[in-house]
């Protein structure tokens, strides 16, 4: 059963009565892969100074530009200034993840608050969703990014308030299109005459029903926060060198790309694995949301 | 049957008043940004050197010392002549510089779009014609790793391939189409592969998934019943119903690859928009920064009402009046 699911197409099948309402999916090789590069990410951005024998990542810490060998440090090889390529990609995940963590809370929060008192009291609060939703739809993060960069100058608290600000409007038009899915339903009513307040009914009637589909896209908008933060890196305007940062890394080792190519492997590898991995995961929580809507 | 062709034109109608709101928002905010350098406008634009005279001088062409309400009427009036105002330091007129610049992201941005769907919509065609077959779980395979490909990686990865070990292309440059056709083609095939990446990736998705829908409908059955062939179903009858949603996807597209392009023109040193920008940020430049903003909000709202003359045009239902 699992094998078909993995295909939309074949999605006609009726799913066994599950006993528990929110039963897990089961999870094919990629997730599995997702899920637990995930938890070792996160793991390593945590301890990064407490592994043992790990060096620091601004420690010139041997020759310069060596292939990668089989020891903690020279894991993914040194960079262009003798300093551990994985201590770098370890340390940069700690910023990057910090960055997309805190913008997340914030587009979360502001949009979570914005779009359900849209979807219920609709009006003008609703004109001014859509048009900050349709604002910020209609311009690439970058360009409003290096736009605020260019009254401010380089900073990553801009960075990452913006990046934070950019994505209120996604998840409060989800926000609404959820809470007005849900305002005609029975138990609302049920609440209703019972007399709960407004209050009441969408933080704890409507809130826990649109927790799952919210579940499912914060990794797949995570994976996008990071791509931008990497491509701003990437481009110097983001997290500032010597720090570490992954887009940082990939745009020094271009500069040796055509004598020590190896090098570059490193901090690619991780990026890429890291999107795949939140959408993996981003796919995996919406299948589970499908099922759960065919049992209903 | 005239409904179906006017529900259109409306919606197109409706596309452009929405835009009008979202075009005062972002241009007016642009012009605020100058508000939120620290201190005064002027002296961080000249630098800690700058005399009062410079500083005045600049004050007074630019008008950074009065209230953003004031420079933005002032901006307004000007657009309506056609006057964007001049580049702060090469002193260029904005718009000039703009219509330039913006052709050739356009060039690279259509050609790549050009290059994704001629690859995605007959991959998809072939992996939803057998759904879960050997060959669509492989393309399904591949496109979530394409799909997790930042730009920033595929423009190292295809530069250093194509540029660095076959050495086929050249790795940075730029001649105009106008001067030299041949050559402008051999610069561009760089940024345009570096972007079709992700979005041939991203096509493919959407085109397979309408195709597979598409596939689900009653006529298709019939058609299967009169005993045609697989392949003459899908483009006779299955490619047409299922465009208006790669439609959407196209417009939708545009914002992405405006975004990829500051990192391919930059790398492949391509005069484009998103390479004016990144200067215009360094110099603090912030009249080319604005009229940017401005276009690309006029281009974003454009492309929706292209899409939604587009889905006239698909639709057999629609007569031309």
């Amino acid at each position: 059963m699992s094998t078909l699911e993995a295909h939309p197409v074949s999605a006609g099948e009726k799913p066994l009565a599950a006993p528990r309402r929110l039963r897990w999916p089961r999870l094919t090789l990629a997730e599995a892969f997702s899920f637990l590069f995930l938890l070792l990410l996160i793991a390593g951005a945590i301890f990064a100074d407490r592994i043992p024998g790990l060096v620091r990542p601004n420690f010139p810490y041997g020759d310069f530009s060596r292939p990668p060998e089989w020891s903690i440090n020279g894991l993914f090889g040194t960079d262009g200034l003798g300093r551990s390529i994985f201590s770098r990609i370890l340390h940069g995940a700690r910023a990057t993840l910090t960055i997309v963590g805190i913008a997340t809370l914030i587009s979360l929060g502001f949009g979570l608050l914005l779009g359900m008192l849209a979807g219920y009291y609709r009006g003008i609060i609703e004109r001014f969703v859509d048009l900050f939703a349709n604002t910020v739809a209609a311009l690439p993060p970058i360009l409003v990014i290096l736009a605020l960069l260019t009254a401010t100058g380089p900073s990553v608290t801009t960075m990452t308030l913006a990046l934070g600000f950019l994505e209120i409007g996604t998840y409060a038009r989800i926000a609404k299109g959820g809470v007005i899915s849900q305002y005609d339903r029975d138990y609302i009513l049920a609440a209703r005459a019972l007399g709960a307040s407004d209050a009441r009914i969408l933080l704890r009637e409507i809130l826990p029903n649109l927790m799952p589909t919210l579940a499912a896209l914060v990794p797949p908008l995570m994976a996008g926060l990071i791509i931008t933060e990497g491509s701003l890196s990437f481009l110097g305007y983001g997290i500032a060198p010597p720090a570490p940062s992954w887009g940082g890394m990939i745009a020094d080792s271009t500069d040796l790309l055509s004598r020590f190519p190896l090098l570059i492997f490193g901090p690619i590898l991780t990026i890429v694995c890291t999107v795949f991995a939140l959408n993996t995961v981003g796919d995996y929580l919406s299948r589970r949301i499908d099922r759960r809507e065919k049992q209903l | 049957m005239r409904s179906a062709g006017s529900t259109y034109l409306r919606a197109a109608g409706t596309r452009l008043l929405a835009g009008i709101p979202v075009f005062v928002l972002v241009t007016f905010a642009a012009t605020a940004l100058s508000d939120l350098m620290p201190g005064s406008a002027a002296q961080t634009i000249l630098g800690e050197n700058a005399t009062l005279e410079q500083i005045a001088a600049l004050n007074a062409e630019y008008g950074y010392d009065r209230p953003a309400v004031i420079r933005y009427l002032d901006w307004l009036g000007g657009l309506a002549r056609g006057d964007l105002g001049y580049t702060l330091f090469s002193r260029q007129p904005v718009a000039e510089l703009l219509v330039n610049r913006a052709a050739v992201t356009f060039e690279i941005a259509l050609l790549a779009m050009l290059v994704s769907l001629l690859l995605a919509i007959p991959l998809a065609m072939v992996s939803a014609a057998r759904a879960g077959g050997l060959v669509d779980s492989t393309l399904s395979a591949v496109t979530s790793f394409l799909l997790s490909i930042p730009t920033f990686v595929s423009v190292v990865v295809l530069s250093y391939v194509f540029s660095i070990v076959l050495r086929w292309l050249p790795a940075t440059g730029w001649v105009s189409p106008f001067v030299d056709p041949l050559g402008n083609l051999m610069f561009v095939a760089l940024p345009v592969l570096s972007l079709s990446v992700h979005q041939s990736a991203y096509f493919f998705r959407v085109a397979r998934s309408q195709f597979a829908a598409t596939l689900q409908e009653d006529f298709v059955l019939v058609a299967r019943a009169k005993g045609l062939s697989t392949s003459y179903i899908m483009l006779r009858h299955a490619l047409r119903p299922s465009l208006p949603q790669v439609l959407t996807v196209l417009g939708l597209s545009m914002t992405f690859l405006l975004g990829g392009s500051f990192i391919v023109e930059s790398y492949f040193a391509v005069p484009g928009i998103g390479w004016t920008v990144l200067n215009a940020v360094k110099n603090h430049d912030l009249p080319v920064v604005q009229a940017i903003l401005s276009l690309t909000v006029v281009i974003f709202v454009v492309v929706f009402i292209l899409v939604d003359l587009g889905y006239a045009l698909i639709d057999p239902r629609v007569q031309a009046t």
